[in-house]
């Protein structure tokens, strides 16, 4: 995707910002931009959220289908993910344009999700070896202004925060068919535990130092950008107390390079643990905020804006 | 005729609105800075985003010498139906819903303005629930508005449904997903409400004659009484001033 | 995706029947456990920071400009490079060159699932890699608006195919004659627990893949490919659930086996350009040959020219 146009100086001017640790607009290198976050926007999904990080805009739909668990793991359900670029983000993505950025994002995410560690398949099992959830997550990409795949992955952990699966009622077998009853009520179901799901952190190469929360302007500015997928710790997600539930520490789920550079072996393994910090405190701030909405709810105080504020 | 039960004994519909009466419409211009315009529009709960980039030069296949060519493109996001879809755009019915698109906002952008360029016109269906067309329609003359684009007219496009009480014929406007799918008349009208105009119609199921006039005189009262909506959020929007892309360009 | 129309694919919900053998039931402890014997070897009598001996040479199909077969034991794939040609369906002028992977499985190549012959995710990610890990090796500049196509053709999986997909590509780059800034290695390590298993089998990389039940045992993959020389990494992909003490250990352990490869590497690239000199040698020799047995001829003419 080509950038915004930047002319050579000022490319100068943000890369001495950048080694000054003060930003063009007067963030510090490991601060990210403010964001806006409203789960349950989507009617037709089981859990939707929209993420506006400055001038990215993300929507998100999980939708939920019964499907026949794969032969090697028949006590877990599936999960996928789908990346759409729409046009609305920029002419380039009209057609087909988008899908190569799209495949990589998806390929990202799905990576990150891989291990047990971070998102266990086991709770979307239901009858094992014959009937499991399938749970489709849909990325709809609306703006791109920086930093796609952090935003892409905190949206699609508020989805999965909002997602709840009906109860299964009854299930009858008949012969080998097994027929399910679904509970039609929508508050009789459960809520996803998606407590370590990991969140990426994009560490962007600008000079010789890395910057999270890259703006489009300063992406056009780097060769070279890693991307830390790392799990999050459930204790942020929870209202009961926290006490008895195991402290997990962060780990990372995935480590992907982007761009047509390298780097040195030093300042990955400094780029590693720059990323893992950051994805602490976005973990920690994205459980706040979910918990905070879902009180809202519950006493019935939580504005619905969508797009019309 | 034995039509559809789409009318109660109260004469109210199945989501409880009168036979005359539109779905709440909520909108808002200018939702995104990149695109030179945009516009979200909420009908009922089908809910719809448009961005318009543009006039830009045209790319060489599509230069036209007469005047500007508009560019469409219908996508409907994987999540909007109740059932997935699994490819959010190319499939036959969102190249056909582009191509119809095209068409209504062609009638409404003075075209002879803009020779040899582009006008790029992309349509995202968030939710659809009945009238995705009209909604789009809509909301992409918004968008066309935010940009800047000269107009004749709103372009507004409306759905329109026959029922019956007792025999008389009750034409309905503004079909919903559940009355589209009970499997009754569907009429399309796409409009220049303020030149009386129309610039697409579409039927789907037979209708008799007889009936057609009501029908489409109640279609083009939709489209009117939409006009009203989107002039009223227009003003609006001008009146508040200042948007965030005025914001990003100072 | 686009239908094989070619061949007959079996019902789509058809399973190989290796599900129901006694080695597909067994359980992950099973797995596991098999994996190091006693006396801390591997199944095949390696030891844990043992890496496979690299066979590898250059010049093995004639039609590409240049191309490569690396060979891990039973892993084995083939790479060939094109000669440089104007980027497709392009409208704006790139000022660099643009290098565009292919990666593809045979059909038989894996032992668990026969390939699709249409390109799925992983042939997809793996070529995105392997893209990723060249381009910071190859002078781009030199060739503006053009594009090489690199193919590389994996006949059989073992493990650790990204590696050897990355330094198959390397040297047919370098047999290509395509200038680059350094030679580019790559090496795999597979994390089980607290071992660290140098340039897995694809039996181990299987087992690191799934997560043991277990919580917080750090598991997964990490291929990083190397610019020794110039000390840069060009590519770190790690899939898995690991701690970043782990990551560190891992990566320098990788960068010492990148180094090692490289003496291996040096020696069959001079070996190709020996070849090719002796090969001119001999052509040049033959030439000369010819020409004398040409003039030798002429002069029988001539003399029979001027006997007539």
């Amino acid at each position: 995707m080509a950038g915004p146009l930047l002319s050579s100086t000022e490319k100068i001017f943000i890369l001495h910002g950048v080694q000054n640790d003060y930003r063009s607009d007067g963030r510090s290198n490991i601060d990210y931009r403010p964001m806006e976050l409203e789960t349950d926007v989507v009617s037709h999904a089981s859990g939707s959220a929209r993420l506006r990080l400055a001038n990215t805009d993300i929507l998100v739909g999980v939708k939920t289908e019964i499907d026949v668990p794969k032969p090697d793991n028949p006590g877990k359900g599936k999960i996928e993910f789908f990346v759409d670029c729409s046009a609305n983000a920029t002419p380039e993505f009209e057609g087909r344009g988008g899908e190569q950025l799209a495949n990589s994002i998806s390929n990202m995410m799905q990576r990150a999700y891989h291990t047990s560690q971070a998102f266990n398949l086991k709770q979307l099992c239901i009858f094992e070896g014959k009937q499991c959830w399938k749970l489709y997550v849909d990325i709809l990409i609306l703006e791109c202004g920086g930093n796609l795949c952090d935003a892409v992955s905190l949206a699609v952990k508020a989805a999965l925060f909002n997602t709840r699966l009906p109860f299964v009622k009854a299930a009858l077998m008949d012969g080998g068919n097994v027929d399910l009853q679904l509970s039609d009520d929508p508050y009789d179901s459960k809520q996803l535990d998606i407590g370590c799901a990991p969140l990426l952190v994009t560490l962007c190469k600008i000079g010789d130092k890395c910057v999270v929360d890259p703006s489009a302007e300063e992406e056009s500015c780097s060769v070279i950008s890693l991307v830390v997928g790392v799990t999050g710790n459930p204790k942020f997600y929870c209202t009961e107390d926290t006490t008895n539930i195991l402290n997990v520490e962060c780990k990372c789920s995935t480590i992907g390079m982007n761009g047509p550079g390298s780097v040195a072996p030093k300042t990955l393994k400094d780029a590693i643990n720059q990323g893992i910090i950051a994805a602490k405190c976005l973990d920690e701030a994205l459980g706040k905020a979910l918990l905070r909405e879902r009180q809202e709810t519950i006493v019935m105080k939580k504005h619905s804006y969508g797009f019309l504020k | 005729m034995p039509g559809p039960d789409l009318l109660s004994s109260q004469g109210l519909r199945l989501d409880g609105r009168r036979p005359n009466e539109l779905r709440r419409i909520r909108c808002k211009l200018g939702v995104f800075t990149q695109p030179d315009g945009s516009a979200y529009l909420e009908q009922g709960n089908t809910k719809v985003l448009a961005a318009v980039y543009g006039p830009h030069q045209a790319s060489k296949s599509k230069t036209s010498t007469d005047g500007v060519v508009v560019n469409c493109q219908y996508s409907m996001a994987t999540f909007s139906t109740g059932e997935r879809k699994n490819r959010p755009r190319g499939d036959r019915k969102s190249q056909e819903m582009s191509l119809h698109l095209r068409q209504s906002l062609t009638a409404a952008i003075k075209t002879e303005l803009y020779p040899r360029s582009q006008i790029d016109v992309y349509v995202e269906v968030l939710q659809a629930d009945g009238g995705a067309y009209c909604a789009s329609v809509n909301a992409a003359t918004l968008a066309l508005v935010d940009a800047g684009i000269p107009l004749k007219a709103y372009a507004c496009a409306c759905t329109a449904s026959i029922a019956w009480r007792g025999s008389e014929p009750e034409p309905l406007v503004d079909v919903g997903h559940v009355e589209e799918a009970a499997g009754g008349v569907c009429l399309t009208v796409s409009s220049l409400p303020s030149t009386r105009s129309v610039a697409l119609l579409e039927l789907s199921h037979k209708l008799h004659m007889d009936y057609f006039d009501v029908v489409l005189s109640r279609a083009m009262q939709g489209c009117r009484d939409i006009e009203v909506i989107l002039d009223r959020a227009v003003r609006e929007h001008l009146a508040e001033g200042w948007t965030k892309q005025d914001v990003v360009t100072i | 995706m686009p239908l094989d129309f070619r061949r007959f694919n079996g019902p789509e919900d058809s399973v190989s029947y290796t599900r129901f053998t006694q080695d597909f039931l067994k359980s992950y402890d099973e797995l596991h456990n098999e994996l190091i014997n006693k006396s801390n070897l591997r199944k095949d009598g390696r030891a844990l920071d043992e890496a496979r001996s690299m066979f590898a040479r250059t010049d093995m199909i004639s039609q590409a400009k240049g191309s490569a077969y690396v060979e891990l034991k039973k892993t084995k794939v083939v790479c060939s490079v094109f000669d440089p040609r104007e980027i497709p369906h392009q409208n704006e002028f790139s000022q660099l060159g643009q290098i565009f992977c292919e990666v593809k499985f045979a059909p038989f190549s894996c032992s668990r699932q026969r390939r699709p012959a249409a390109p799925d995710a992983e042939d997809k990610s793996l070529s995105v890699a392997l893209r990723q890990a060249l381009e910071p090796a190859v002078c781009r500049h030199l060739f503006p608006n053009y594009q090489i196509d690199v193919f590389v053709y994996i006949i059989e999986h073992d493990g650790a195919c990204l590696a050897a997909a990355i330094n198959a590509a390397g040297l047919a780059l370098a047999d290509a004659a395509v200038p680059m800034y350094d030679i580019i290695t790559a090496s795999s390590i597979a994390i089980i627990g607290d071992k660290m298993f140098v340039d897995p089998t694809e039996e181990e990389e299987h087992v690191a893949m799934i997560s043991p039940d277990s919580e917080n045992v750090n598991h997964g993959i990490i291929t990083m490919s190397m610019l020794s020389e110039l000390k840069q990494v060009s590519d770190f992909i790690q899939i898995g659930s690991m701690d970043t003490d782990c990551v560190i250990k891992a990566m320098d352990i990788l960068e010492k086996e990148c180094a090692k490869l490289i003496p291996n590497i040096q020696q069959v690239l001079v070996m190709n350009v020996v070849q090719n000199i002796e090969q001119q040698k001999k052509l040049e020799e033959e030439a000369k040959e010819r020409e004398a047995a040409l003039n030798a001829k002429l002069e029988e003419w001539k003399t029979l020219l001027n006997a007539g």
